[in-house]
This record gives C-alpha cells, structure tokens and sequence, in this order.
C-alpha cells in the first residue's frame, strides 16, 4: 500500500475581481509515496507545493481529481489520526506556551492528562526547546516557532508525516538538527514527506523526490538517477604547481581549464575521463598540494531557471 | 464530541488569557460607584434606578463581548494561519466552530454569571443600610425575578454570538460586527416594523415588512427587564417559548454558519 | 449539504412558527408595555441629552413612532386611546424645534374629534405656540392656531385675532388679513368656513392639505344639501299634511328632480317620521361639523 497517493490532483483558484479567471495552482499531479520513503517535494516558490499539502491536509479541496492517504481519502478522521502536518512558516496561539500547546493538540488526539504532559516534554526536548516552554507563544522567534511546529506535527507519533519547507527560519544548525530527526524518523518506519526549494536538503536526505514547476510535476524518481544532476567533471584546487607542470597537463588533455584563485593557488576544471584520481596522483608527484576536489553538476536552482525560462505559457485558463 | 468541549475550552482560556474578565470589575466598580452616587442625589426611586442600570449594563456588557469576540473566533484563527495546524489534527470543521461557539458562550455565562451575583450583593447591601427601602418601590430589591429577565439576555446574547460566528465564517471582523451590530438594533426596532406594516396604504408594502418582520430575528421579545423591575408578572411559560425561540434560531444560525465553514478553502 | 439546507428549512419554518406564538405570548404579557416602550424617556431633555449628536435623526425617529401611534389607535377596533400622542410629538419637537410638519400634522392630530383623532384643540393649540416660540416668524402656525380655534373650539373672535396675527408676519399669505376681517363680521359659518378651506385648499403646499381641503369642502356642500332638501320636505308636508315617504314622493311633487346624493355619489337618508335628512352611514363623509348655516 502506498502512503501517499494523488490521482490527477488539480486546484483552480479564481483570482480577479472585475475579471474573474481561474488560476492553476495544481495541474493534475499523480504521484505516489510508499511506506517508509522520504520523499522530497522540490520546486521554486509558487510550484505548487503548499497547495499540494494543502490539498492532501483537506484545508483547501480539489477542482478535480483525488488525493489518498494510507489507503483512505485525504481529511478522512481515522488518516488525520495517524499523521501529521507541520505548515510552511507556523503560528499558533500567542496567549499558551509551547508546553500547554502541545498538550491541548495531544487532547486532541484523546490522550490521557498525564499522557499529553509526557509527551509534550519529550517532543519539546527531542526540537531542542528548554526552559523556554514555559513562555507564551507570542514570544517565540521564527525559528523556535519552527521548532515547536515540528515537535506538534510528532505529537501522535504519526505514520506519515507531511513538513512544508521544515527547514525554512533556521540557523544551520537547526538545519543539521532538523536533518538529523527526520532521518530517525525514516528509522522508526515513519513515512516522511517534505516540500523544499532546496536541493542540498534533498541529497542527503531523500529516497525519492518529485520536482515541480509551475504547478505541473516535471520529473519524479531517485535524484541519483536524474540525469540532469548527473556529475559533469570535477573542480580540484591545488596549490605549488608551476605554469610549466600546469601547461603539460593542460596538453594531455588532462585539464581543461586552469583559473587562478590565488597566489600559487589554481582551480582547475578536469573532464569526467580520465578520472580524477589518476590525474590527482599525477600532480602531486609534481608538487603539488591538494586543497579541495568537487564535483560539476547542475544544482537544483539550474534546473528550475532551465524549467522555468523552458516552460512557457500562462498558468491563466482562457475562458471561452 | 469530545472535541467540541476541548475546543470550547480553549477558547475561554483564550479570553481569560486575553483579560476579557477584566469587564466583570469594570462592570462592579460601575455599579457600586453610581449606586453612591445615585444613593446621594434621589430618594426612593433608587432601587429602580439602580435595577434599570444593573440590567442595562448586564446586557451591554455581554453584547460587547458577542460581537467583539464572536467576530474573531474563526477569523483570527485563519489569519493567523493556527487554524493550519489545528484542523488537520482528528476533528471534523463543524466540531471546531461549534467548539468555538460553545467557548464563547461560557464566557458568556460566567461573566454575566459573575456580574449578576455582583448585581444582587449591591442589592442586597442596600438593604441592609436602608431596611425601609422596599416599601417604596414595587418590587423587593433583592427579586429573584430578575432572574428571567437576565435568563433571557443571555439566549439573546447567545443568538448574537451565533450570528457574529456566522457573519465571521465568511466575511472580515470589521464588516461581521457592522452586520451583527445591524441585526441587533434592527431586530430590537422589530416591532415597529410590525406596526409599521399595519399603517402603510401598500399591501406589497405590507407584506415586506411583515415577511421581514418574521425573518429578523426579534431581539425585542428577550426584553422583559423593564416588566420585572415594575414587578409586573412574567410568566415561565413566556420564558419558555422566548427560550425555545432562541434556541431554534440559534440552531438554524449555526448550521448556516457549519454549511458555509465546512466547504471553505483556507488559501 | 443537502441535508444541511434540509435542515435550515425545517429550523427556519420553526422560527417563524414560535415567533407568531411569541408575539401572542407578549401581547397578553403587559397590556401596557407598549406606553413605556413607545417613549422610552417621559423628558425631552433627558432624551436630547441623551440621543448625543443625533437628535434630528432621534426627532424623525419619535415622528414616525407618533405617526404610527395615531394611524395604529384610528385603525384598531378596541378602546381607542391617544393619551401618548402628546408626549411623542413634545419629544420629537423638542429634539427638534424646527420639524414643522410634526407641528402642523401634530395638531391636527390631537385636535381632531375622538374618535377620529385625540379631541385635544387645547393641546393642538399648547403644540403649535411650542413651535412659534422656536420660530417666532412661522405665520403658518399662527393660522393653524386660528383655525384651530376656528373650527374645533367654535370661537370666531380669537380664531379672526390668530388669523391677523399670522397675516401680519413677514411673507404671509395675502388672503389672511380679508379671512380674519370675515371671520369676524360674520362669526363661525358656512360661507367663512368655504372660504377658509378654499383658499387652504389653493395654497397648501402639502397634498394631505389639499385632500383634507377637498373632503371639508364636500361636507359643507353636503350640509347644505341637507338644509335644501329639509326645506323641500316641510314644504312637502305643508302641502301634503304628512311627510313624504321617500324620495319619489317629492319627485312626483315636483319639489326635487331626481333622488339627491351627496358630493361623494351616496344618495341622502330620508325619515319619514320625523323629516329629517341624514347622510347615508356609508358614506365617507361622516361624521358632519356642527356649523351653523350662513345668517
């Protein structure tokens, strides 16, 4: 069975006071996420990604098409009792603290008193907030907001879980914390979905991701096997090489650009063949000195300025 | 169910948290000063005076709060998008507005509750400063008959809250009590409208503000405060059908408001 | 969805069911909850004070309520009782003392008969001297207090004085000054009393003027109407020795041409008893002013 499941997903808005037209914020999306997975849900701001949560929270419903979570339809009470959704950029209510929050959301759920105390202790230690719990929410910056969306979106210890931009008004090391949960998790069996316009937040994390442009999926699978993000070459930064040693590699066709970066300091682009070990090896018995060796690829951001500028159209339906 | 009375909860935490209890001591030092006052200036008179002032205050006090609070009930949830991670959470959308509704409500009650209580111990400390005071008006200054009246500002004060959660599903706070103010003083102007229809030459006139005369809903006949402080009898069954009618068009408000709220998308 | 319309109806049809019962409920609760309910404050400065920055709107408030009351206690069946006509049109005047048609309405009002109207003139006259005191150059008002004294208080000598006192006023009508002079020569008759709703009739800038000019004009005709037609029924009898039957019998006589009817269409009422001429019941013309014919 599979965890998350959309069959067509489409939502209109319409937008225009004078001129009422509807606007495509979701273009028929079909995808599915199996039990376990965690799944990246990328694409530039306006994508279509926080409809789609929307749309599978039942807090906006489709034009058209169908939306299924573990096997029932999306807003069902049994699904909203087994997951959990942290919103793109949370607020709550200024007057409780974070403590008294999460205990009324676990009241919610039909937890024992003393059961919603344990749990929203855990919750709050395990997103990193201390003796800060105890203040009203009105006090809380962005990234504790954050955090405490976080700890409610766990609260029911969900099966699948649904985090739009989780990591949006954090420091890195929240980012790095943030990573770290989900990744415990994905160890726990939970099936974790996440919108980003992040890349890097994807690589590490993700089994699977979908990339979305313009309301429309573009392309759904491993990101390893994308062949957009595939590696290109290599960028090595070496330093203590001479122009002789450098002129010779660039002749062998072993380099194919040379930059300096500073004093005996250059980047060098090498091709993917031969590979860059080999080429590695060879300089340093030369004299050179390694300072770092990269990958060329696309990043995520390339290949929505591709899409974009790609992609043409308005996302306006004509009305006849 | 249970949700709704959790829900509920919350929001009268919410107003105690927001010091709307505060217009309780507000409402006491009101009373207690201008009894002195009132106790210094007339003779006689005063319990009815006092009684007069003490209902009045009762009720617009509680209508301060309807509509100031019922219009943001639901508004400032999807404002300030909280209502993003609360209706995702296992309730169905009528059970959170009837839990909003049922929250603001127990405000209502234990404010005016509270009030009333500090009504009848004003009352009560006059008399025992002036023992002779209840020969001269028609009714004891401690009447538990009052009570009727004040039962009957609050079905009222319930069906203004109702109709400001209605007007607040779908519309901006502002516009919400501009309408839910517009309805109470239309609804209260009801029985002119009645008369009105019986004077005007027109039968097309007639039957309007008849048809508008039933459909408003008719603040007026939750008024009995100024039969009780002249001690004139207020039957219960008059308290009964007033309440009957109150609860039934408190009923059909609520389930306009959960129709609305129910297909709402939240952008 | 369907079930919550369903719903609706069901609640919507209740609520107007136990509003009717309601209502029935109220009216048999306090008979006279409607007295202090129609006022609300018994004082006109309680209440001006009270209506803050808008007293007009408060003013035309109590008017209609006013205009309500009387149309209301005209129009009903029961025990007719206008003792709150007073106090509305004060308030309303008092809030504010430039609502001219409140004063002029409003004295018509309360000094017409009961049951018609309140059967006050005093009070017409107390209403309409509040409103020359706020607006001293009002000759309107003066004329209405003449005619106030003029036709319901039967007193030609104070009525012809009201009547040169509003002619003397900046802008008067020009015809008040002759009306007073015949007022006064020839006392409270038929032929002063046409020639005052005539020239109201000419001049009233208001159509209920013109209409109640019109209706007064056509009850005096049928007044002497009546007289003609008595005086055919004692020649009648002079001649006959007995009062005729009806109508035919004096057509026959050669006294009348055809049945009479008065200025509304309605034939007139014959007695054969006693010879007197009445207006049929029915008509809209009733009850006729006690004014003596022209001397």
């Amino acid at each position: 069975m599979d965890a998350i499941r959309t069959e067509a997903l489409t939502k209109h808005y319409t937008v225009g006071f004078w001129r009422p037209r509807p606007y495509v914020a979701l273009d028929g999306l079909t995808l599915q996420v199996q039990t376990g997975e965690v799944f990246g849900f990328l694409g530039p701001n306006g994508a279509g990604k926080t409809t789609t949560l929307k749309l599978l929270m039942q807090l906006i419903f489709p034009t058209s098409g169908r939306a299924d979570i573990l096997g029932k339809p999306a807003g069902d009470i049994d699904v909203k009792r087994r997951i959990g959704y942290l919103p793109e950029n949370p607020y709550f209510y200024d007057y409780l603290t974070a403590q008294e929050l999460l205990e009324y959301f676990a009241s919610l759920f039909g937890y024992s008193p003393a059961e919603r105390r344990t749990r929203a202790s855990r919750l709050l230690d395990e997103v990193g907030i201390g003796a800060e719990r105890r203040l009203q929410l009105r006090k809380f910056s962005k990234g504790m907001l954050q955090r405490v969306g976080i700890a409610q979106a766990l609260i029911n210890e969900p099966e699948v879980v649904f985090l739009d931009e989780p990591m949006s008004g954090l420091d890195p090391i929240g980012r790095r914390e943030i990573r770290e949960m989900i990744l415990r998790l994905r160890d726990r069996g939970c099936t974790v979905f996440f919108s980003s316009h992040v890349l890097a937040d994807a690589e590490t994390l993700c089994s699977r991701v979908a990339i979305m442009a313009k309301g429309r999926l573009v392309t759904a699978g491993a990101l390893s096997d994308m062949l957009a993000f595939q590696v290109r070459g290599w960028e090595l930064v070496v330093s203590g090489l001479t122009d002789a040693v450098l002129a010779a590699a660039k002749a062998r066709g072993d380099v194919m650009r040379v930059t300096m970066v500073g004093p005996a300091r250059h980047a060098l682009d090498l091709p993917l063949d031969p590979p860059p070990e080999k080429t590695l090896a060879a300089l340093i018995a030369q004299g050179a000195c390694l300072v770092s060796l990269t990958p060329i690829r696309d990043t995520l951001e390339d290949f929505f300025v591709q899409q974009v500028s790609g992609a043409g159209g308005s996302r306006f339906r004509e009305s006849a | 169910m249970k949700v709704i009375g959790l829900v509920a909860v919350n929001v009268f935490k919410e107003s105690v948290r927001d010091k709307v209890l505060y217009s309780i001591v507000a409402f006491a030092v009101m009373l207690m000063s201008t009894t002195y006052l009132i106790g210094q200036l007339t003779a006689g008179q005063d319990i009815k005076i006092i009684k007069d002032l003490g209902l009045a205050s009762i009720s617009i006090f509680g209508l301060l709060i309807a509509i100031f609070i019922g219009i943001g009930l639901v508004w400032k949830e999807v404002e300030k998008r909280s209502i993003y991670t609360l209706l995702p959470k296992p309730m169905r959308r009528q059970e959170f507005l009837l839990g909003k509704y049922f929250g603001l409500v127990l405000t209502l009650v234990i404010n005016i509750a509270v009030m009333t209580a500090a009504f009848y111990l004003v009352l009560a400390l006059m008399r025992l400063l002036e023992p002779g005071i209840d020969a001269v008006s028609a009714a004891p200054a401690t009447d538990a008959a009052m009570l009727k009246a004040i039962a009957l500002v609050v079905v009222e004060l319930m069906l203004v809250t109702a109709i400001a959660l209605f007007f607040s599903t779908f519309s901006s706070p502002f516009l919400s009590a501009l309408l839910t103010a517009g309805l109470w003083v239309a609804g209260h102007f009801n029985s002119d409208l009645r008369n009105f229809g019986a004077v005007v030459a027109s039968p097309t006139l007639a039957q309007l503000t008849r048809a508008m005369y039933y459909v408003l809903p008719n603040f007026s006949a939750f008024d009995v405060k100024s039969q009780v402080v002249h001690a004139q009898a207020v039957p219960a069954s008059y308290v009964a059908l007033t309440c009957a009618y109150g609860l039934t068009y408190i009923a059909l408000v609520l389930v306009g408001a959960a129709a609305i709220f129910a297909r709402r998308d939240f952008k | 969805m369907r079930a919550a319309i369903a719903a609706m109806v069901l609640l919507g049809v209740a609520v107007v069911g136990l509003q009717a019962l309601d209502d029935r409920a109220r009216a048999a609760l306090v008979p006279q909850e409607a007295a202090a309910d129609l006022l609300y404050v018994q004082s006109p400065d309680v209440l001006t004070r009270a209506s803050l920055s808008y007293t007009a709107l408060v003013a035309d408030l109590y008017w209609i309520r006013a205009v309500q009351y009387y149309g209301g206690m005209r129009l009903s069946n029961g025990e007719k009782k206008y003792d709150l006509l007073y106090p509305l049109l004060d308030l309303t005047t008092s809030l504010d003392p430039r609502f001219d048609i409140a004063y002029r309405f409003g004295a018509i009002f309360l000094a017409e008969d009961y049951p018609g109207g309140a059967g006050r003139p005093d009070l017409a006259i107390a209403l309409l001297q509040k409103g020359l005191r706020a607006q001293p150059g009002k000759w309107q008002f003066a004329e209405d207090v003449g005619f106030v004294h003029y036709w319901w208080l039967h007193d030609p000598t104070t009525a012809a004085d009201w009547f040169n006192r509003a002619g003397d006023m900046p802008g008067a009508a020009e015809w008040l000054k002759p009306l007073a002079a015949v007022t006064l020569a020839e006392g409270s008759n038929r032929e002063s009393s046409r020639r005052l709703w005539r020239e109201i009739g000419r001049t009233a800038e208001v159509e209920w003027f013109r209409r109640q000019a019109d209706f007064r004009l056509k009850q005096l005709d049928a007044m002497d109407g009546i007289d003609v037609l008595e005086r055919a029924v004692q020649m009648y009898r002079e001649r006959a020795g007995a009062y005729p039957a009806s109508w035919p019998d004096l057509i026959r006589a050669g006294l009348v041409r055809r049945i009479p009817a008065d200025p509304t269409g309605l034939p007139f009422r014959l007695d054969a008893s006693n010879g007197k001429v009445t207006l049929d019941p029915a008509s809209s013309l009733n009850p006729l002013p006690a004014i003596e014919q022209a001397r």
